[in-house]
């Protein structure tokens, strides 16, 4: 949906701004943002007339605990995207779902989704017509407890990612597979094919995937996202698991499927 | 201009941050926590869950700090909005309960104490807006202000000042419209 009345486009922006624009209608007005550039130059005026007027609070100084969490968040050497400039950034950024912005959250997946990794993991290994395709990294990707993604690395040069149950409908979306570092902004893998399995070039080297990293699909505008970071909803989610030694533990717990 | 300088100055820390400059990215935290501490604080009201939104934000400023350079906003402007944004994300207001409110309707914020950074990034937008605020009738202001600076709803702003929904939108739209009006004459 597009809106066309220029007043009614200041007025939602205004009152976006203006911070009274709630709930699902924030949300939604957040969503059709992404897609319209009327609306985003209407909440670009709109905030550069009323934000000022928030310069105008007595500071009050936060207490140091505050950079140290924000420290220990960013550090790891991963540069903030140098290599992916977001075409606009005003106001949806930290609006994306709640979702994409709290990368806390994300990185705290840690290993929940092991259990059901070592599950999957020997699925794919009976599904497997060579047996001795074990992948060297696997990931499952869930949403709600339901699995529906595996992103795995058969060998160093690609990834394979494999529909474990399909979405239907969205033609008019791409879905977007990202990585989240173990510190960093999420990079984008790449779009994925909208039916059947996908093989996608290994990111580049300054990610590595290591146990605890995070995969997740997002929704995106068809092309993938205008921004270069994630914008649509997080259609499911998922932290690596590193591979058994070979014959070992995955073997063994192939039985118990 | 000292705070155009200033501007510049927040700028070119932002686009060093966007190239993975730490000491940049901490140089631009100081010198904005303060404000930004006090935008997020006044709409979340809980001091644990402003600071969650300094973090939130300043990580997301991080993020896209290399993205800020095809903004159009100044930088405070910038900050200001992702901040707000988060703080609006995550307000809960289990009760009504307001500090400060006359101030507010009197635009009467101005911190003596200002040190001279301080000072230096107020923005020259800001006496445009206040201006405009001034020329807003009694309970126009009072809707606006306490919408924009307590983070209200429509229905908090009803409920605290005691009059029906549908005049607290009225005195709302019409607010802004007239705001925009002055500002864009």
């Amino acid at each position: 949906m597009k809106l066309n009345n220029p007043e009614l486009i200041s007025r939602l922006a205004s009152e976006y701004v203006l911070g009274t624009l709630r709930g699902g209608a924030r949300r939604r007005f957040v969503q059709m943002m992404q897609h319209d550039a009327a609306l985003r130059e209407a909440v670009a005026t709109w905030e550069a007339h009323l934000t000022p007027l928030a310069e105008r609070l007595k500071p009050i100084a936060p207490p140091k605990r505050v950079w140290n969490n924000i420290e220990s968040r960013i550090n790891s050497g991963t540069p903030a995207r140098a290599t992916q400039p977001r075409a606009h950034v005003t106001a949806e950024t930290p609006e994306t779902g709640g979702f994409w912005s709290n990368l806390t959250f994300w990185r705290g997946l840690g290993l929940a989704g092991t259990s059901l990794a070592a599950v999957l993991l020997a699925f794919t290994l009976r599904t497997s017509p060579v047996a001795n395709t074990e992948p060297m990294m696997l990931a499952v990707l869930e949403d709600q407890g339901e699995a529906r993604m595996i992103v795995e690395q058969p060998k160093s040069g690609y990834l394979m990612v494999k529909m474990v149950k399909p979405w239907v409908g969205g033609e008019d979306k791409s879905m977007e597979l990202w990585v989240l570092p173990k510190d960093g902004a999420p990079r984008s893998l790449g779009l994925l094919n909208d039916i059947g399995d996908t093989k996608l070039a290994k990111p580049d080297m300054d990610i590595r995937l290591t146990d605890g990293t995070v995969f997740a699909l997002s929704k995106e505008p068809r092309g993938g996202s205008p921004t270069g970071a994630p914008t649509g909803m997080v259609l499911c989610k998922g932290v690596i698991a590193r591979m058994p030694a070979k014959n070992t533990t995955a073997r063994a717990g192939q039985g118990q499927v | 201009m000292a705070d155009i300088a200033l501007n510049e100055k927040l700028a070119a820390m932002l686009s060093r941050a966007g190239i993975g400059d730490k000491k940049a990215f901490a140089e631009l935290y100081d010198a904005t926590k303060s404000k930004l501490f006090a935008v997020a604080l006044r709409i979340v009201r809980e001091r644990h869950l402003a600071e969650e939104v300094l973090q939130d934000s300043f990580v997301n400023i991080w993020n896209n700090a290399a993205g800020y350079a095809t903004a159009k906003s100044a930088p405070m402007t910038w900050m200001t909005a992702i901040v707000r944004n988060r703080s609006l994300d995550l307000v809960r207001r289990p009760r009504l309960e307001l500090q400060d409110e006359e101030e507010f309707f009197t635009l009467n914020l101005e911190d003596e104490s200002l040190g001279p950074q301080d000072q230096l990034i107020q923005s020259r937008d800001k006496s445009r807006v206040e201006h405009c605020m001034k020329g807003l009738d009694g309970e126009q202001l009072q809707s606006v202000s306490l919408a924009f600076f307590q983070g209200l709803s429509h229905s908090e702003v009803a409920e605290h000042l005691g009059r029906p929904l549908g005049t607290i939108k009225t005195h709302i739209r019409r607010g802004l419209l007239r705001l925009k009006g002055c500002l864009e004459s």
